[in-house]
């Protein structure tokens, strides 16, 4: 398995949020905020990533059986470990997503890559699944929240960027992020759940439409190629 | 007491709804949909086995984790609670009440990880709620849940008719028209019971 | 049967592994989770109202009610230098509970409101709670406001947040149940 491979399946054609449509939850829920959307893309790339290694370098002494319920003990061990860090030294952030923390254990992401991925590869291939599936989330996340946060209140980096005393960033999620044209003339209704459903919705149909054309333009081309073919045998 | 209880089961079947306001069960949510029998049966697989996870998993965080100061394993006890309890329910029915499993027996696994459930039981704990406001919250949430999968699977049995672009074909559409649902839930808000 | 012996052994196995795993964690992070918490109310308390410490005091004994208008006083702090009282108290909001701060000064106004938790819609609720500029001016209006205090709408003098009347309204309540509660305290 090559490294370049999974790295592009895992960002684009095989995207955990925009094509296997898994994970959806929590993308719609809390991504408000650019502070929100990168703090649970981190969690989850980490807690994805320990998980894959841990899965992978158990997968010969699991019993096939009760592999599910194993899965889920290692998941809710990682996730605990990560609510419990976040809330002594992000608090913040561990407020801010609140009960989605722990929600991760039933993302099926996690869950879905132990079964499968990780049961039938190596420990090294795992640990880079985890890290592209991953980012692959994280990017999901970060553009919903540009895209909600600018068009819903015309700022960007609520609560990560602070730039009342210079520019920097903050940990405590009291950054106002950068202003660039008032809130009152934003569509605050994107702020709303609405918001999240109709800019998921979008996004995966952008993605579609991205993905049948790059299929047709691949079709064309070796269309192309084979009459070209062709044409030389006849001449 | 009763005003309590009638303002928990307002807020949780319509103005806090699982679904259109705290975002917790889309995948069954739309996954499940496509039909009104397979979403009414889900639905009620749903209300059940949150209904009994708020009971157990109020016990076993009242009496075990919480006296003993283990309350960092709360997430770890209530995943394995609703999982053994899913298995539970759904031998239990096997066995005692065919009918019912026939109805509803291919939905039971699904529900394990249903974040609804999760939720709800992490939520009661979050809320402080003693024992019949978390059972409740628990089936309230439930029926919640049911009335926006069976509400949003009548839509979708209409949306084939409907003429959007290619590109929106399949989950993007659902997508939009649950979030018109949403917004329509959003009338709620603010909704008070003898307020 | 011995499979299903063996079984459960691993499922019991793993699970204590990942149980004392957690303990250990528990163990590194829960005094810094509990001073966090700590340093956030005294943090919430010290913006509304400057003490160096702040004595809570048994408010149940001094007749006032658990609940006043639908608003719970969660407690009710004396500012050891005697410049008025910290009222902690929870009320719903549009989407759920909000626990708020407001300090009352010993003639009965507001000198300030610190939101310490809330589920608020993102962007307009939660400004309420936001240290955005909307969210400074929202919150600055509270201080020197009486027990009279009321929306503009209602015939006071406080601004509703843009979008979040609900959200508006639970707040200035809570100030006004807050001023009730230390008025009864004598």
């Amino acid at each position: 398995m090559n490294i370049k491979k999974q790295f592009k399946e895992g960002l684009i054609t095989n995207n955990p949020v925009l094509v296997q449509l898994i994970g959806m939850c929590a993308t719609m829920a809390i991504t408000t905020t650019l502070f929100n959307g990168v703090g649970m893309g981190l969690s989850v790339l980490i807690i994805l990533t320990c998980c894959n290694v841990v899965v992978s370098a158990l997968r010969k002494i699991i019993p096939n059986e009760i592999r599910l319920a194993i899965f889920v003990v290692i998941i809710a061990g990682f996730v605990t470990i990560v609510d419990l860090l976040l809330q002594a030294f992000i608090p913040a952030l561990s407020e801010a997503l609140g009960v989605f923390i722990p929600l991760i254990v039933v993302n099926c992401i996690i869950i879905g890559r132990a079964e499968a991925f990780c049961q039938k590869n190596t420990v090294g291939a795992s640990f880079f699944d985890g890290i592209f599936q991953g980012l692959g989330y994280t990017c999901v996340l970060i553009i919903m929240c540009v895209v909600r946060e600018l068009l819903g209140s015309g700022r960007f980096g609520g609560g990560l960027i602070d730039i009342a005393n210079g520019f920097r960033f903050t940990l405590d999620g009291t950054g106002g992020g950068i202003q660039i044209f008032p809130a009152d003339y934003g569509a605050s209704i994107l702020n709303l759940p609405f918001g999240g459903f109709l800019t998921l919705g979008t996004l995966i149909a952008v993605m579609q439409y991205a993905l049948k054309k790059a299929a047709k333009k691949k079709e064309l081309a070796e269309k192309a190629a084979a009459e070209a073919a062709e044409k030389e045998v006849e001449d | 007491m009763l005003t309590n209880i009638l303002s928990i089961a307002l807020g949780a079947i319509l103005i806090n709804n699982f679904i259109f306001s705290q975002f917790l069960g889309c995948c069954p949510f739309l996954g499940c949909s496509s039909k009104v029998d397979t979403a009414t049966g889900m639905g009620l697989a749903v209300v059940f086995v949150m209904g009994l996870a708020s009971a157990i998993c109020w016990v076993v965080d009242t009496y075990i984790l919480v006296p003993l100061g283990l309350d960092f394993l709360e997430t770890l006890a209530f995943i394995l609670v609703i999982a053994a309890l899913v298995q539970f329910v759904e031998m239990f029915l096997k066995k005692m009440v065919p009918s019912l499993y026939t109805a509803l027996g291919i939905y039971l696994p699904l529900i394990t990880t249903n974040c609804a459930v999760l939720g709800v039981v992490l939520l009661n704990v979050q809320n402080h709620y003693n024992f019949i406001e978390s059972v409740v919250y628990g089936i309230t949430g439930g029926l919640g849940f049911m009335l926006a999968i069976v509400l949003f699977a009548s839509v979708r049995e209409r949306i084939q008719f409907a003429d959007y672009p290619e590109c929106f074909e399949g989950f993007p559409i659902c997508l939009v028209s649950a979030g018109l649902l949403a917004l329509a839930f959003m009338g709620f808000s603010g909704m008070q019971i003898f307020g | 049967m011995k499979k299903i012996l063996k079984l459960t052994f691993i499922l019991f196995l793993i699970c204590a592994v990942t149980a004392g795993i957690l303990g250990g964690v528990n163990e590194l992070t829960y005094r810094r989770i509990d001073e966090q918490n700590r340093i956030k109310t005294v943090k919430a308390y010290s913006s509304v109202l400057p003490a160096d410490a702040y004595d809570e005091i048994d408010f149940a004994a001094a007749g006032v009610p658990e609940t006043i208008n639908k608003v719970t006083i969660d407690k009710i702090s004396k500012a050891a230098n005697g410049s008025g009282y910290v009222v902690e108290s929870t009320f719903s909001g549009a989407q759920g509970s909000i626990t708020m701060a407001c300090g009352v000064d010993n003639n009965l106004r507001c000198t300030g409101i610190s939101i310490i938790k809330h589920s608020e819609t993102s962007g307009l609720g939660a400004n309420a709670a936001s240290s955005s500029e909307v969210g400074v001016n929202f919150r600055a209006q509270f201080v020197g406001q009486d027990g009279g205090i009321a929306l503009k709408k209602s015939g006071g003098e406080i601004d509703a947040l843009s979008g979040a009347t609900i959200t508006s309204t639970a707040v200035t309540k809570a100030v006004a149940v807050a001023i009730e509660a230390v008025g009864m305290l004598g």
